[in-house]
């Protein structure tokens, strides 16, 4: 299938650090691709380089064959890429409720954003239970299906996961991943998941990169990295 | 002191206290919410307030504009200049080295250009009168006498702030404000372009400065140092929370009763003192402010 989302030869940085040098990567249409390293690798800026939050000071970012170039992080929601933060990055002050609207923030149709909000809701029933709560007084579980659906409500074609596992219990990384695998399905949605759980990370993707140092050390089908002892001991600590 | 005459300045200095306090919860709106959407303390908002009044008084007086015409040109003007300012200055220093110190700096400077303009075209030298369009007269409330003009301060203050609350809280363009200040990151995330965002904060806050102005301005003297009403529209704000809209108009008429009922029943002469006593109970008490919620450290 043609590559969704293409990256070619990223370099990126925060001043004089460098956290990314030359980092090439490619995301089928309709695919999950795992994006795998220990901390300080470089999978954050990976995302925000795609999100237009981060510019690249070298390489392009294409969308469905098109440059990303010279846009900003609200022209790149428009035009179809959404980013799970990491970090529950939420609106804590606003109401669940509230929280799913301003998602869809980049959308003008008003009866699509209401008929999502009931979609999102059939996903997360725990929302339609809190909906009216301030999201910051939510569990951190809880957060991160908003933090989920809050991406969805925007209609990427394209979704970034930021370590959606981070700090939930196994069951709720069983959860929420199961909830991310029937989204892909049903909703026909192209996933890149940034994640350190490695395990779960190559279980539900088609392909794998690992990044170390901000380069791609190794890339593979995720069944013959998950298969490959040593490269999982020597990157991904498991 | 009889319980007679305590009644009735309690109802005068808490009438006309109001009629004040609208002007400083106007000023204090206007630096709450640039504060809270961009984390800038802006030192330019007594400028604003002092600009609109000499740009009132010289499309009044020079060009010839009738009031009507002339109020509401210059409060659109007041609000362009400072989205012009977000654009051209602040996007720029920002952009150099995104440190809020260095964004507070640039209002200060800006403040100084403005004092200086004024003071450059010679009107500021002396202070002038600025004409009323509000017929003379009074009313009395219980045993509080209010001048019509002091009505139409208050009525209009009112239905600003009330305006200003429903964009903020009801509207898309609300929404994406209160998201930038609760959340930067999360915000570009949906979608939300920051430097328009906070643009139109800017445009507001001119333009909310500017209607104190033309509203205040009859019953004060103009001069190139009128800006330093905005001492009390800090301490408004603070007595707030600085970050929260209505603790900013709150705390805007408690400055302005406890003024006038100082000057009432202390002396004219203590009225200065009274903004800084509110201060500093309200920071003994409960230092998050009025409606600060709780308290948050920040990294600077
Ligand atoms: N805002 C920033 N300012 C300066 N340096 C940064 C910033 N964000 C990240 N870095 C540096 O860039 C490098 C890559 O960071 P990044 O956040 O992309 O890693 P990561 O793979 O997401 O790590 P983690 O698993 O801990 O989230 C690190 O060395 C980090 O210290
Ligand atoms: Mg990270």
């Amino acid at each position: 299938m043609a590559d969704l989302l293409e990256l070619d030869d990223i370099c990126a940085g925060y001043g004089r650090i460098e956290a990314l040098s030359g980092v090439s990567l490619r995301v089928p249409e309709g695919g999950i691709v795992a994006l795998l390293g220990a901390n300080g690798a470089g999978k954050t800026t990976t995302l925000n380089v795609v999100s237009g939050i981060v510019a690249p000071t070298r390489g392009e970012v294409r969308l469905a064959g098109r440059s990303l170039r010279g846009l900003g992080s609200d022209a790149i929601v428009a035009a179809g890429i959404s980013q799970v933060p990491e970090g529950r990055e939420i609106f804590r002050d606003m109401s669940v409720h509230e929280n799913l609207v301003i998602g869809a923030h980049a959308r003008r149709d008003k009866a699509g954003i209401a008929r999502d909000i009931e979609v999102m809701t059939g996903y997360f029933p725990i929302l339609a239970k809190r909906f009216r709560q301030m999201a910051g007084t939510m569990s951190g579980g809880e957060q991160q299906m908003l933090l989920i659906a809050r991406a969805l409500m925007a209609r990427p074609k394209l979704l970034l996961l930021d370590e959606p596992s981070l700090g939930l219990s196994p069951l709720l990384v069983q959860q929420i991943f199961d909830i991310i695998v029937r989204l892909h399905r049903d909703e026909k949605l192209t996933l890149l998941i940034v994640e350190q759980n490695a395990a779960v990370a190559l279980a539900v993707s088609d392909y794998a990169y690992i990044l170390e140092n901000g380069e791609v050390v190794a890339k593979g089908p995720s069944a013959v990295l998950a298969a490959d002892d040593s490269l999982r001991a020597a990157y991904l600590g498991a | 002191m009889n319980t007679e005459i305590v009644f009735l300045f309690l109802q005068q200095g808490i009438a006309s206290g109001l009629v004040t306090g609208s002007v400083y919860a106007l000023l204090a709106l206007a630096l709450v919410i640039v504060f809270r959407t961009t984390d800038v303390a802006n030192f330019a908002e007594g400028e604003f307030y002092m600009a609109a009044a000499y740009l009132a008084f010289f499309l009044i007086a020079l060009v010839g504009l009738p009031i009507w015409a002339a109020a509401p040109a210059m409060v659109v003007g007041i609000a362009v200049a400072a989205g012009l300012f977000q654009r051209v200055v602040l996007r720029r220093v920002a952009a150099a080295r995104g440190v809020s110190v260095n964004l507070v700096i640039a209002t200060l400077g800006l403040s100084y250009v403005l004092k200086g303009f004024v003071r450059a075209t010679g009107f500021g030298d002396t202070p002038r009168s600025f004409p009323s369009v509000v017929p003379d007269g009074s009313v009395t409330l219980g045993q509080a006498s209010l001048s019509y003009l002091d009505l139409a301060i208050l009525g209009a203050a009112l239905a600003v702030m009330a305006a200003f609350f429903a964009v903020f809280n009801l509207t898309r363009t609300g929404r994406a404000m209160r998201a930038v200040g609760m959340n930067r990151r999360a915000a570009q995330l949906v979608g939300i372009n920051l430097g328009r965002t906070e643009r139109l904060v800017w445009i507001f806050a001119g333009g909310i400065s500017a209607v104190a102005a033309i509203l205040i301005a009859p019953k004060l003297l103009m001069t190139a140092e009128m800006g330093g009403v905005v001492t009390l529209a800090f301490a408004a704000a603070i007595v707030g929370g600085f970050a929260s809209l209505p603790g900013a108009v709150v705390g805007g008429f408690i400055i302005g009763i406890a003024e006038n009922l100082v000057g009432l029943f202390v002396s004219t002469r203590a009225i200065n003192v009274a903004p800084f006593v509110i201060i500093m109970l309200v920071l003994i008490f409960k230092p998050q402010g009025l409606f600060g919620g709780r308290l948050r450290v920040r990294k600077v």
